[in-house]
């Protein structure tokens, strides 16, 4: 496997507080890998690491085979979570700075920021000033910045917290592409619906600890069966059926973690009759219900 | 270096190209003219004060506006003198006066108030100097239009009369309650009550007014008062008026100057400029490297609040990211530094010749002097680098002035150490203080300028440029430690105390701060 990045018993401590707690994993060039976890797992101080604005306490980081990422950092792009812009700088001007910052000549920097404002919709704006642009134009903007440079790595710190859905299929559009274009992306999320559709692998951390990684489908399919049921009616009735280890109900909505053996059909049979089933699907767990029963297992604090 | 540069550039553009900096930049050298012009041309317009007396002795008024006259006359042929020699038409002069100019420019000032007395009082015994024909022929034509010249057109005409400040008028009533009358209404400054017998002591002398703080006008008749008075003592007591004059004279010492070379001369205004020159290149030199320090400071909290830094960082270093902010509010603040003197050649070019007067001392050689610009040009930039690095450093774990503002207190109160220790140091440059202040780097750029002027031993220099550059060099050391973390802190400002072990720490190693 090409390894774009790989993290060799990462730690970070802040004083008694260990952020990153002794954490690996390999990312493959040309995927889209996902960092998931809540808030406060150590998701930012990983990739501010990755990024050398942190060093680790202890572990060694490559990034793309390198071990001095500092090295690295023309050929790497990078979203943070907390995004700003120079309000008084032009949107053409801002976008050529980061471009120059990463490297590239004034010309290089300005011409392919052009060919990316107008790609983007944004060309009316070169000349405009960053505080007339509006939140998701912002946004784009930004994303614009971190990628004028064509950088191989990109890591997207939270890219899709505070947008409306319009920016999320925007943002998710670009991901899909860069990927397209051989680009290795990793961006950090707690919305667990958002990897389950994009990414092609995923490290669930929490605390500081990784609790697992892999490609996608591994991660779901060795985590046995579930069914979801669409129904009408008397909710408690599940917590009381046989070879069922977790109900997550939402209220005319509910997955059921199967134990290992246990028949679909059979739970099927005993819900008829009882209440009103508007739909019935068995599939791989979600990676909500791994997070979950994996998170179950580790202690917090 | 290349990273540097590009922070550096967009740094200084974005602050260059603001309207804001030049007007700021402006207001500098407007608001010095402004102090020093304000004043004088206030004065030129504000109105003469009205005044009246009630004159009990009878005699006192007369003999007052006799002397008066006597001034005002001197005064007029001086200015007629003055005109003439700078070649300056006065347009409503009468014409024999115009036509007396040139013998009143060749006379000296004590002759022309003889001839003013003679003018004024032919008759009175040594008054007989001998006039000009033209004079002596148009003397009642000359008196009648003088008594006759309005304040107004007095004003337009000549500079120092005493009818510029303060105009006389004698057909009003002697009646006490009328004046007070008119002094309440304004109509009259105030008015004068001569006692009965002003020869013997001030019994029934008063002054009314409703604003006593302005004495000017008091104290101007006063010294008329006082000295027809001491005459007429004199004369009591039959003592001549001249040898009291030479009794009173006072014994003055001139001032002169020793230069180096054992040589003594006259002191010159020149002299008298350099010597205090140091004092306005410290005050300069203090107000810019606050400005700019404070400056930097700003602008970092501002970039944090922006949520710019992390990018930044994913781009270069937090050690270049400080070194280019650093040198992009460096250009400006020699920008601003550049432009205050360019104004301060231009001003003393222009100025004194657009407002019709010479400058009495040479500013060229001022400002050419390396003692004053050179150091100035030195310990401006690490003047800068000390108090920008402490500053950039300090700024950079606040997430917002307003949190800041809480440790700039006490440091703002440091920062006015300087100009507090600016005229002692100027009154004894070679003393024990300014030596001692010598040698604390963040006094050193500001003492050490200030004693430009008896400039300190080329060792001093050394010595003290050494120690400063060493503590420039400690603190950028330490700030650069303090900002590569501070920057990157979002939650609660860390402690002082805090602050210190990350200096401490060697780099790399985590600092004991939680992040938020």
């Amino acid at each position: 496997m090409d390894v774009a990045l790989s993290l060799d018993r990462v730690t970070k401590k802040f004083g008694d507080y260990t952020a990153v707690n002794a954490v690996s994993a390999a990312i493959p060039r040309g995927c889209i890998y996902g960092f998931l976890g809540p808030n406060g797992a150590g998701k930012t101080t990983t990739i501010r690491m990755i990024m050398s604005i942190l060093y680790p306490d202890a572990g060694e980081i490559q990034v793309l085979g390198s071990p001095n990422s500092e090295s690295m950092k023309n050929r790497l792009g990078y979203l943070p979570e907390e995004k700003g812009l120079y309000k008084k700088m032009k949107v053409g001007d801002l976008v050529t700075y980061f471009g120059q910052l990463k490297g590239l000549s004034g010309r290089d920097a300005r011409k392919r920021g052009r060919e990316l404002l107008e790609r983007w919709n944004l060309g009316e704006w070169i000349d405009k000033k960053c505080d007339a642009l509006s939140k998701g134009m912002g946004q784009k903007v930004q994303i614009i910045s971190t990628l004028i440079h064509d950088p191989e790595l990109v890591i997207l710190d939270e890219p899709f917290s505070g947008l409306d859905p319009v920016n999320v299929e925007v943002v998710r559009d670009v991901v899909l592409q860069m990927k397209r274009d051989g680009k290795t992306v990793i961006f950090s999320t707690h919305v667990m619906s958002q990897a389950e559709q994009m990414c092609d692998y995923i490290m669930l951390i929490n605390d500081g600890n990784k609790i697992l990684d892999g490609p996608m489908a591994e991660v779901r399919g060795s985590a046995g069966g579930s069914v979801i049921i669409e129904y009408e009616g008397d909710g408690t009735l599940f917590d009381r059926l046989p070879g069922v280890t977790r109900v997550n109900d939402a209220g005319k909505e509910v997955e059921l973690t199967l134990v290992e053996g246990t028949d679909p059909q059979d739970i099927l049979a005993r819900l008829i009759g009882k209440i009103s089933i508007r739909r019935f699907d068995m599939r791989a767990p979600s990676l909500h219900e791994i997070f979950i029963r994996a998170v179950g297992g580790v202690p917090h604090g | 270096m290349g990273k540097i540069f590009l922070v550096a550039k967009r740094e200084y553009l974005e602050n260059v190209r603001t309207k804001g900096f030049w007007i700021g930049i402006m207001l500098v050298p407007i608001l010095y003219t402004g102090m020093f012009l304000g004043p004088a041309w206030i004065e030129k317009s504000k109105p003469a004060k009205k005044f009246a007396v009630i004159d009990q002795s009878g005699w006192l008024l007369e003999k007052v506006e006799e002397r008066m006259l006597v001034e005002d006359l001197s005064r007029i042929f001086l200015e007629v003198g003055e005109a003439h020699r700078e070649d300056r038409p006065m347009p409503g002069l009468p014409d024999y006066l115009a036509s007396l100019g040139k013998s009143f420019a060749e006379t000296d000032p004590y002759k022309l108030s003889m001839m003013a007395a003679a003018t004024a009082f032919p008759t009175e015994a040594g008054a007989t100097a001998d006039l000009p024909a033209e004079l002596s022929e148009n003397r009642g034509a000359l008196l009648t239009w003088w008594k006759k010249l309005s304040p107004k057109e007095t004003k337009t005409l000549f500079k120092s009369t005493t009818r510029n400040d303060f105009v006389l008028l004698s057909n009003l009533d002697a009646d006490p309650e009328k004046l007070n009358n008119m002094v309440l209404t304004e109509e009259l400054f105030a008015y004068f009550v001569i006692g009965a017998d002003p020869v013997t002591d001030s019994q029934g002398c008063k002054y009314i007014s409703t604003n006593l703080t302005d004495d000017d006008l008091q104290s101007w008749f006063g010294r008329y008062t006082t000295a027809v008075v001491r005459d007429q003592r004199l004369q009591k007591e039959n003592i001549d008026a001249s040898v009291a004059g030479w009794i009173q004279s006072p014994l003055s010492f001139e001032g002169r100057k020793l230069s180096a070379s054992g040589e003594e001369r006259e002191v010159s205004l020149q002299d008298k400029v350099r010597q205090w020159a140091p004092a306005a290149f410290v005050y300069l030199l203090w107000i810019s490297v606050f400005t700019i320090s404070n400056m930097l400071m700003t602008n970092t909290i501002e970039e944090k609040s922006n949520r710019l830094i992390e990018v930044l960082l994913s781009s270069m270093s937090p050690i270049q990211l400080m070194a280019g902010k650093m040198t992009g509010i460096a250009w400006t603040g020699l920008t601003m530094v550049g432009t205050w003197i360019l104004c301060v050649i231009a001003g003393t070019a222009f100025l004194p010749g657009m407002l019709g007067l010479t400058l009495p001392f040479d500013m060229g050689a001022i400002l050419s002097d390396p003692a004053f610009t050179l150091s100035f040009g030195i310990y401006f930039v690490l003047g800068y680098l000390l108090y920008g690095s402490i500053l950039v450093g300090l700024g950079s774990v606040f997430n917002s002035l307003k949190e800041a503002q809480s440790l700039m207190g006490p440091v703002m109160m440091l920062l006015f150490i300087p100009l507090i220790l600016m005229v002692p140091i100027s009154q004894d440059p070679n003393g024990l203080l300014a030596k001692i202040c010598s040698y604390i780097p963040p006094l050193t750029p500001f003492t050490m300028m200030n004693r430009a002027a008896a400039p300190p031993t080329t060792l001093e220099y050394i010595a003290t440029s050494v120690l400063l550059l060493a503590s420039v060099l400690f603190s950028l050391w330490a700030s650069a430690k303090i900002f590569r973390i501070g920057i990157l802190l979002t939650g609660k400002p860390p402690k002082i105390r805090e602050m210190v072990r990350w200096i401490k720490a060697p780099v790399g190693l985590a600092p004991e701060h939680k992040e938020a």
